[in-house]
């Protein structure tokens, strides 16, 4: 019987705890796509996804949130039901949704940018409440722009009418999920670092 | 919902890698066209690509209903003047085929969802990213499916628990904050501990992968990926 020796690199701590964090982070942005909540201004339900970004952006800080997304947009494009109302596979990455899906990283890292900036992570608790309304502010400003643009690419049409689809009747839900990230930052519970 | 299922189709003794190239080779090709003609080829492309999974196709529609309402406003949109005479149905003709080619792409990745199983996909990922980004990219991904139902059911039990003792009276405010805020809170925990695990069983940086190979069947799907990505250029 062939047999074969070779040594193994352990993966150091101050990676793993981080990469764990994101890991499942990511699972619970694709845990939050499955609870869909009946919104009367569109035919299609709402989800505390967009939530999820946020707090990712604001705990995880720009390296390890925005790979955190990108393990999500991975992971859904393998095939985990994680995608919005828990579909799968590389074709959702093209799909209607698709702008919002690829700015997801982009807006991770953008607010972990303004929030603990390039070196290291710092409790978000101690961030003044006007920085972190900056930083969600321009991450909303950012998906909504990427998600419009794309559809109205995608489907040919005026990039007002696809705002009336995609971004405008979901605005009073986005805000008030603004307003729980930072409720939930303010309430100084979890401490990411 | 789609999702894996085993079987012994076609699609199901293709590597993951050639699946997954043939995914994007169709993508950009049906986002490069919408002359009626290339979309009779990609409907036709489809319709071989889902027999070859054995999709079934009803099921599948079902399973994007919500997408495929999302894409049927926008031609919808695009045929409602603000005047006379209010609806302009050649508007919405282009924007038709525009969603159309997008349900195609939909199905065409629901054929790799259903014959394709995570451990597949993960060494795919592995394989095809090079270096520690790719370990740690594949890792996540199989740790994302492992943990998607456990996280899943910490949200349940959140709700649940919430709704017992008339949560879901509150504002719409308070209750998501509770939702983010405990789900943020039991997710930490999680991770904390699988972070203790992983480093009690040695995870490291150069693990044995499962076997994958390519095999003949792989040669046509893989050359058909190469056409379809050119095709998208011309």
């Amino acid at each position: 019987m062939e047999t074969e020796g070779q040594s193994v690199d352990l993966v150091g701590a101050s990676v793993v705890r981080p990469f764990a964090r994101a890991a499942i982070l990511a699972a619970l942005m694709g845990a939050t796509a499955l609870v869909a909540i009946p919104y009367p201004l569109s035919p299609a339900p709402v989800t505390l996804q967009i939530l999820v970004v946020f707090l990712v952006g604001l705990y995880l800080g720009p390296y390890w949130g925005g790979f955190s997304m990108v393990l999500y947009l991975t992971a859904g494009a393998a095939g985990a039901p994680i995608f919005s109302h828990g579909n799968a596979g590389v074709g959702y990455l093209f799909a209607e949704t698709g702008g919002f899906l690829w700015s997801f990283p982009l807006a991770v890292v953008l607010v972990g940018l303004f929030v603990h900036g390039t070196h290291g992570l710092r409790d978000p608790g101690e961030v003044s409440l006007p920085v972190i309304a900056v930083a969600l502010t321009c991450a909303m400003v950012l998906m909504y722009a990427a998600g419009t643009a794309y559809y109205a690419w995608l489907i040919g049409i005026g990039l007002v009418e696809a705002a009336f689809v995609m971004a405008i009747p979901f605005v009073p839900a986005d805000l008030l999920k603004m307003a729980a990230a930072v409720a939930i930052v303010r309430a100084g519970v979890i401490d990411p670092t | 919902m789609v999702v894996y299922e085993p079987d012994e189709t076609l699609a199901h003794c293709l590597d993951p890698r050639s699946k997954l190239a043939f995914q994007f080779g169709f993508a950009f090709t049906a986002l490069a066209h919408t002359t009626p003609s290339a979309l009779v080829a990609l409907t036709a492309l489809t319709a071989v690509v889902l027999v070859s999974a054995r999709v079934a196709l009803g099921r599948t529609l079902y399973a994007y209903r919500i997408p495929i309402v999302v894409l049927a406003v926008g031609p919808l949109l695009a045929a409602l003047t603000l005047g006379a005479p209010w609806v302009e149905p050649a508007a919405a003709v282009d924007p038709a085929f525009a969603s159309y080619r997008v349900l195609l792409i939909l199905l065409v990745s629901a054929a790799y969802v259903r014959s394709t199983p995570v451990r597949d996909s993960r060494a795919a990922i592995q394989r095809t990213v090079p270096g520690r980004a790719g370990r740690l990219l594949a890792t996540g991904v199989a740790l994302v499916f492992r943990f998607l139902p456990v996280i899943t059911a910490d949200l349940r039990t959140i709700r649940e628990a919430m709704a017992a003792r008339l949560g879901d009276e509150r504002s719409a405010l308070e209750r998501a904050g509770t939702i983010g805020l405990l789900g943020l809170s039991r997710a930490f925990e999680r991770a904390d501990r699988l972070s203790l695990a992983l480093q009690a069983r040695c995870f490291s940086w150069n693990p044995t992968l499962p076997h994958l190979a390519f095999t003949r069947l792989d040669a046509p799907v893989l050359a058909l990926a190469v056409v379809l990505v050119a095709s998208a250029a011309v």
